[in-house]
């Protein structure tokens, strides 16, 4: 009886898991092509380090970070990975959204500031829970984007 | 350089399949990889399993029966009456691997089981359910078929086998905290479950014990025609006769056994001792039958 339950538990997580995700993750996308397709008059660009900007006439630093947690599904599915292996294809669209999620809002930060371009931009990513301490919890993923906007 | 807006090209950094495609093609493959390594490694076990010396199967016994005898009933004369009888169910000639030992649990759920070691356990319930010795000799020698057998060591065996199988797949699954109580629950569900072929066996071995011990098979499949036909009355039925009714098929395999070899099935009753149900067998009130 104990493990009926616990095995009606895990696919009732399982299948909230995977209509919530699919949904939030659809919603997401919906918002980042609409707000990428509203900045893209702004270039933002890799290089400019150690260069001089002659057209600069004010520098200043900008960070968009942002957190996405897995859900269920995808945690899941990637640990069955984890036995098989291979490409996890789950977590290619959490990264995806993680990375253009913080570009955009280092972006917006800037363009708000009056930037024409943004140039010498990183990105950096942090695994936050899940992995440490007792390994049960399902993990996030941290994005961070920065880079010095100019005018 | 002059900059010009393009539209970001998409699906560069993500693969265009399914999340369910993905999910099932996954599973499907755990699965038919456990499987087929717990039905190999399961039949290895096995293999190993019963060449235990007896000297280790004693002590494996000792150890594992232990947690069931917290009910039990000692010094008692029904002991010696479910020894003698099922001692007497052996065909002259045939030997036990090791003595067996009868414990009586005070219990009111109808139960009999056989474990690793010889331990034969009876429930007090099965005593007071039981109407003749016919009935009361085939569970125990069915019992017995399970132990000539070796099954509940290869029980054991599979169920070993199950647990490491699960917890190098829990291993592999905690590393990003996924399936963490699934796999150990299921293996839960396999103790001391014996396979249909296993269970058959058991049948038919008890049969021609009863039958050769009595004369003939008459009454002995009484008390499993009541357990299948009585379930919403016999509420306490034990897990184990529920997960293995004594189904009419079985009945009905039996009784073709029973007809192939000119058994005769109608004869003498062989009554209980009438005390039976009372402690001691000294004399006592009627159990209360609902």
């Amino acid at each position: 009886m104990d493990a009926l339950v616990q095995i009606l538990f895990f696919f009732v997580l399982l299948i909230l898991g995977y209509f919530s995700g699919r949904y939030f993750e659809k919603l997401h996308y919906k918002s980042i092509l609409e707000r990428e397709n509203r900045t893209l008059n702004i270039p933002i660009v890799n290089f400019g380090a150690k260069q001089s900007f002659t057209n600069a006439q004010e520098a200043a630093l900008f960070v968009g970070s942002v957190v996405i947690s897995i859900d269920y599904f995808k945690m899941i599915s990637a640990a069955l990975r984890n036995l098989v292996g291979g490409r996890v294809t789950v977590y290619e669209s959490l990264l995806d959204r993680g990375r253009r999620e913080a570009l955009l809002r280092m972006k917006e930060d800037a363009i708000k500031w009056g930037a024409n371009q943004i140039l010498n931009v990183r990105l950096e990513t942090a695994t936050i829970g899940g992995r440490s301490g007792n390994n049960s919890g399902p993990g996030s993923i941290e994005v961070i984007a920065y880079g010095t906007g100019v005018k | 350089m002059k900059y010009i807006a393009k539209k970001i090209p998409e699906g560069i950094n993500v693969t265009s399949r399914h999340p369910l495609l993905n999910f099932a093609y996954l599973l499907g493959t755990v699965i038919a990889i456990s499987v087929f390594i717990f039905i190999v490694l399961g039949f290895v076990a096995e293999w190993l399993v019963i060449r235990v010396s007896p000297e280790t199967e004693i002590q494996m016994g000792d150890m594992l029966v232990q947690p069931a005898l917290d009910e039990e009933i000692t010094d008692d004369k029904r002991i010696q009456y479910i020894e003698k009888l099922l001692n007497s169910l052996l065909t002259p000639g045939e030997t036990t691997r090791l003595p067996l030992q009868v414990h009586l649990i005070d219990s009111d759920v109808i139960n009999a089981a056989i474990t690793v070691g010889g331990h034969v356990l009876v429930h007090t319930a099965l005593l007071e359910t039981v109407k003749s010795e016919n009935e009361l000799a085939l569970v125990l020698a069915h019992e017995l078929g399970h132990f000539q057998a070796h099954d509940p060591l290869k029980s054991l065996g599979r169920s070993l086998v199950f647990m490491a199988v699960s917890t190098v797949l829990g291993v592999g699954m905690s590393e990003s905290g996924g399936l963490p109580k699934i796999i150990p629950l299921t293996s839960e569900l396999t103790n001391l479950n014996y396979s249909r072929i296993q269970e058959r066996a058991a049948d038919i071995y008890g049969f021609y014990r009863v039958v050769s011990h009595y004369g003939h098979g008459g009454y002995s499949l009484d008390f499993f025609e009541r357990l299948s036909k009585g379930e919403g009355r016999l509420q306490k039925v034990s897990q184990y006769f529920l997960t293995h009714p004594l189904s009419q098929d079985r009945m009905n395999d039996l009784n073709a056994e029973a007809a192939k070899q000119g058994w005769k099935m109608e004869e003498e009753l062989t009554p209980l001792p009438q005390w039976l149900h009372c402690p001691d067998m000294k004399q006592c009130e009627e159990p209360v039958k609902e």
